[in-house]
């Protein structure tokens, strides 16, 4: 399967960037693994003529010379999907974008690489109210939005929403990353 | 003038409440003051293990007879407190091949009956125990609701006239000569101060019982030993595991209701810190590695929280440099220790004994009040421990864990009219708040949690909580309080949640962050 | 790395988000359902604890697994509660669900007096027996069997044409194809023989039994599937994919035969395959060419069954539809339409079954297309007994679509 774009994630990031692409007259594919808390503009995308997969999950992408090449998913096992760009939209902890365990956090679809103190006693503040030290972990990019995995800069892939590092918002990181796409083509 | 009262017990832990159903089963005029909620310290922050004494066979043998005959005397009065899940004590290639003969022999030498079985027999009964065992022993160790069995003494002891006065600060004693008469208490949450006076005082304050004891003018000197525990987020266990060696750091899984829950580590703090303990990553490491050299299926299991309680144990008396700790339970009259009368320190022991300890402290009030009244709490079962129930599976699931928590008690809920379920997790309706408010003395959410389970399953309150404090306040009658509630409930949960932060508790915990943070 | 914490149980990966309720048809309908998340992982931890916690009400389990599509966390919350009922949910249960759960029984049995059976299961007296004695409900439209069954129109029509081929797919035809709608299993076979592949039937094949798992009979269940799976896995050995063109029968060997029934198919799980998908990839792959009639017209509603949504697989079915020039396709959002199998045909889940359905049948009326395309049997009684509009399986409108010769033709080998 053929897209110009295939996008992770399909919370408010992932639709919403699926969504102006689309009406941009890129062809989208959206990889979404379940429902997300946040309302997000699905439907539109659909009725935009995007592609979605409700309840699959992007098992992971091949990387050759600084490229996303293809992906595979789990429902789509033994259909290759391809793409001229890919965004990666897949939230933080709840939505499994990134993963913990007691020693360490990493991005589970391309290993991409992310920010967080190496010292798992410092991710929470004691007082609940607090802001969270674990709500600025995430992915790192560059100023147009791409991620690197191990220090290299991958030049098809982006990031958006809150797989992203810092306090990048939510709008400028779409924008951002639909920018860089169109600007691309 | 005549006092109101025969008897003012401090402390709402089980040995307060224990005693104060004892004495008033003896007539007596009993009051008992708390300045939190009951089960508040070490009551309400240990494992729920009601000990067959195996453990303290070895090592102890008079606790280890107490505890065989208490655990037996609990598992009739109180049987819906406890559940009769036996437990197991495995021996792995590394420890001591000799250990576990020696804990067979002291356990028949102290009355616990304890059989040794094969491996492949123990991981029948117990599939989740490390498979690598070379043997066991099976002893009839169970599992207790501290929380319910507090909840049934207070109200048995209630029935019986007594008052139990929660939120209620011992101030100072009320002294005539060398003679404690009485206590001065401020209500925390009204600011209400009063003078409550009797002939007794019953000190059952556990570790506080050391500043108790100095305002009355008796010096205890406590020696806190903080114990860390993990719970897990389901039963991954049927029966009580524990190390077959001598006693160490997590070497106990016991399973507890819906959870199951290893511990302890054992660190001595400093008394100052008793009031604000908390759990280290290092305690957390601890616990989860030894933890699953016992059973390894704890390695892939979700941890909801962790949390710590204060032993209470008490220097001995003829130790002159304060280090030793007393064995067992320790019952001080100070008016031959101390030359103060009327007053009574019951502590050390452990929630096995507590029945027994609240006998002795009774005991002691009654010969100095010339009362000669028989003991009855080993033979009256306790609230909702009448008779055992059976579920239908025609029952609602929220009616069978009501019914499971409290026993015959169950009855006083109207679930025709408030059948809603709102904490999911544990299958908390309406109707059991209604009932919990009316019935057990509940004035926030956290007591509520206590009398309930409300928010103590795998989300830890997030998805149900701001209806809970909604329809608790309403139940109070002060709706304006829910969000007060709310806040202290989250920061309450947030304190065992913080230091398991990672995996699925970690994703929990963003969630809760997502809906509560302002 | 360490892995403490982090739960392979899957039940404890719910977060209590409740998205799964908000997606459950039942829930919607039935307020005695106390819905996925409690049936399922809240229900979980107290029946591990004790079995006397299952609840009866966890029969009102569509198992349409629109729940799972919806969890963020992954949580497969059908199958806990699936697995739930085999396990605790043993009780008496009425005849009526065995003649329901047995396809092949009642599917063999009714075969040979089809235009009996068909006329007395369509005229009221008959109904109104099966209504009251059985527990049917009498509103239905039961299904009509045909005198013939595919597998004999197979060996007596078809099977000598596949002599000539060299590759082959194994088709797994299913009950309703056997039975019910022999037509579905010619235009299978003629779409693959003129791709350029020969038809192989498996050498036993059995109903997939998804029927007798919703009913609680695991133990057939498990002795159907395990027939199915070696006969599956003899044609899998042999190079040869099984196909088929029922999503739920595809669906259920591939995932319930192993959540459920505990029978491991790993092995043989990615070459069990919808005629779509199989399709799809061959035409991608460039291996296959598929030449459509010129002057084809039609106006085609394309509706998910909840098994298929579950597959992931709506997107083949889909973008194979596409490719008929001619053809105007509308997709409208996923919903249940109320069947669920063998649910629907139960007396008492009757009004369930069309309260859940209606929102689909008002949808697809408005739409007002010439056909209903769905990859599900039974979405397909459903939908035709509950609105004027007539459904068939994407493979058939394939069928009708297709320039047969020239697509021959460009597949020849």
């Amino acid at each position: 399967m053929r897209f110009d774009v295939v996008i992770i994630g399909g919370g408010p990031a992932g639709t919403g960037i699926g969504l102006e692409l689309q009406r941009s007259g890129l062809d989208c594919l959206v990889v979404s693994e379940g429902l997300g808390l946040e309302e997000s503009p699905r439907r539109e995308f659909v009725e935009a003529g995007g592609t979605l997969l409700q309840g699959d999950t992007v098992l992971g992408g091949t990387i050759s010379e600084g490229k996303v090449t293809g992906v595979a998913t789990r429902n789509l096992k033994g259909t290759p999907i391809e793409a001229s760009c890919y965004v990666l939209a897949t939230g933080r902890f709840f939505s499994k974008g990134l993963i913990s365990t007691m020693d360490g956090i990493f991005e589970p679809v391309f290993g991409c690489d992310v920010l967080y103190d190496r010292d798992s006693t410092n991710w929470t503040n004691p007082d609940f109210y607090a802001p969270q030290p674990f709500e600025d972990f995430g992915v790192v990019t560059d100023d147009q939005g791409r991620v690197s995995i191990g220090g290299r800069t991958i030049s098809n892939l982006f990031a958006a929403g809150e797989v992203l590092a810092g306090k990048i918002g939510m709008q400028t990181g779409i924008e951002r990353v639909v920018n860089a796409v169109l600007g691309r083509k | 003038m005549m006092n109101e009262y025969d008897v003012i017990i401090i402390g709402g832990g089980i040995t307060g409440v224990g005693t104060a159903r004892d004495c008033a089963l003896r007539g007596l005029r009993t009051v008992l003051v708390e300045r939190f909620d009951l089960t508040n310290g070490a009551t309400g922050r240990n494992h729920g293990l009601l000990h067959s004494g195996a453990r303290y066979a070895v090592t102890d043998r008079d606790s280890a007879s107490e505890c065989i005959k208490e655990n037996r005397i609990l598992k009739r009065i109180a049987s819906n407190c406890v559940e009769r899940t036996d437990g197991l004590f495995i021996t792995l290639p590394e420890d001591d091949p000799a250990y576990q003969d020696k804990l067979v022999e002291a356990c028949r030498a102290a009355g616990i009956k304890a059989e040794s079985i094969d491996p492949a027999e123990a991981l029948r009964l117990e599939p989740s125990v490390n498979p690598r065992l070379v043997g066991a022993v099976r002893v009839p160790d169970a599992s207790v609701d501290p929380f319910r069995l507090s909840s049934a003494n207070a109200l048995d002891a209630a029935a019986h006239g007594a008052r139990i006065l929660t939120y209620h600060s011992v101030t100072s004693f009320i002294k005539d000569g060398s003679r404690v008469v009485g206590v001065r208490v401020k209500d925390t949450r009204t600011g209400e101060e009063k003078e409550i006076l009797a002939a007794m005082t019953v000190n059952a304050a556990g570790i506080w019982g050391q500043g108790i004891a100095a305002m009355a003018g008796a010096r205890i000197r406590m020696l806190p030993s903080k114990g860390s525990l993990l719970v897990f987020g389901h039963r991954v266990n049927r029966m009580v595991v524990n190390r077959c060696r001598k006693p160490a750091n997590a070497d106990i899984l016991v399973p507890g209701d819906v959870v199951c829950i290893i511990g302890t580590t054992s660190d001595k703090v400093p008394f100052e810190e008793c009031d604000d303990i908390r759990v280290t990553r290092q305690e957390v490491t601890a616990l989860l590695d030894e933890g699953c050299s016992l059973v390894p299926a704890l390695a892939n299991t979700r941890i909801l929280r962790a949390y710590a309680g204060v032993r209470p144990l008490v220097a001995s008396d003829d130790d002159p440099t304060g280090r030793r700790t007393s064995r067992g339970i320790v019952l001080l009259d100070h008016e031959s220790r101390d030359g103060i009368s009327g007053f009574v320190t019951i502590t050390g022991g452990k929630l096995t004994n507590y029945r027994l300890m609240a006998q002795m402290a009774t005991d002691l009030v009654c010969r100095k009040l010339n009362v000669d009244k028989p003991c009855l709490t080993a033979g009256l079962p306790l609230p909702g421990s009448e008779r055992r129930l059976n579920p239908s599976r025609a029952d609602a699931v929220a009616f069978k864990a009501a019914e499971g928590r409290h026993g015959t008690m169950v009855k006083d809920m109207d679930f025709s009219h408030k059948s809603e379920v709102l904490c999911e997790c544990e299958h908390v309706t309406k109707a059991e708040i209604a009932y919990a408010v009316k019935y057990l003395d509940v004035h926030n959410m956290v007591d509520l949690r206590r009398r309930t389970r409300i928010g103590m399953g795998t989300c830890q309150g997030t998805f149900c909580i701001r209806k809970v404090a909604e329809a608790l306040a309403e139940e109070l009658g002060c709706p304006q309080k829910a969000e007060e509630f709310l806040d202290q409930y989250v920061r309450e949960r947030w304190k065992g949640m913080a230091p398991v932060c990672w995996g699925d508790s970690l994703r929990e915990a963003e969630y809760m962050r997502k809906l509560y943070r302002k | 790395m360490q892995d403490k914490n982090v739960s392979v149980n899957n039940f404890e990966q719910c977060l209590k988000c409740d998205i799964c309720s908000s997606v459950c048809p039942m829930l919607a309908a039935n307020p005695r359902y106390p819905g996925p998340k409690q049936a399922g992982p809240d229900g979980e931890r107290y029946r591990l604890k004790d079995p006397a916690y299952y609840d009866l009400t966890l029969k009102f389990c569509l198992n349409c697994k629109r729940c799972e599509v919806a969890c963020p966390s992954g949580v497969r919350i059908g199958d806990i509660i699936q697995t739930a009922r085999l396990k605790y949910g043993r009780q008496n249960r009425p005849l009526r669900d065995f003649v329901l759960a047995d396809t092949d029984l009642t599917g063999s049995l009714a075969t040979p007096l089809a235009p009996v059976v068909n006329r007395a299961l369509g005229c009221r007296p008959v109904k109104a027996v099966m209504d009251r004695l059985v527990g049917v409900d009498s509103r239905r439209t039961l299904p009509s069997y045909s005198g013939r069954k595919f597998v004999r129109w197979f060996r007596e029509s078809a099977a000598h044409r596949q002599l000539g081929f060299r590759r082959f797919v194994s088709f797994f035809h299913g009950c309703y194809v056997n039975y019910n709608f022999p037509e579905l299993g010619r235009d299978f076979v003629r779409i693959i023989n003129a791709c350029g592949f020969g038809v192989h039937l498996l050498e036993d094949e059995r109903c997939c039994g998804v029927a007798l798992i919703s009913n609680g009979f695991g133990a057939q269940a498990r002795h159907q599937a395990e027939i199915n799976v070696r006969s599956i896995r003899k044609a899998v050995s042999a190079g040869e994919p099984v196909v088929g063109c029922s999503s739920t029968c595809i669906f259920t060997m591939r995932d319930e035969y192993d959540h459920l029934l505990g029978i491991d198919t790993s092995d043989v799980r990615d070459s069990i395959l919808l005629a779509s998908k199989w399709l799809y990839d061959k035409v991608e792959s460039g291996s296959v060419k598929l030449v459509f009639k010129s002057d084809y017209h039609l106006k085609v509603a394309y509706h998910t069954a909840c098994h298929m949504n579950k597959l992931g697989w709506s997107v083949y079915s889909i973008l194979l539809l596409k490719m008929i020039p001619g053809l105007e396709l509308i997709v409208p959002e996923q919903q249940c339409c109320g069947i669920a199998g063998t649910f629907g045909f139960k007396k008492e889940n009757y009004g369930y079954s069309q309260e859940i359905g209606k929102s689909l049948f008002d949808t697809l009326e408005a739409i007002s297309p010439d056909i209903v395309a769905t990859d599900c049997e039974t979405c397909k009684w459903q939908i035709e007994m509950s609105t004027d509009l007539k459904v068939m399986n994407p493979i058939s409108i394939l069928a009708e679509a297709l320039d047969f010769e020239k697509t021959q033709k460009s597949n020849i080998r």
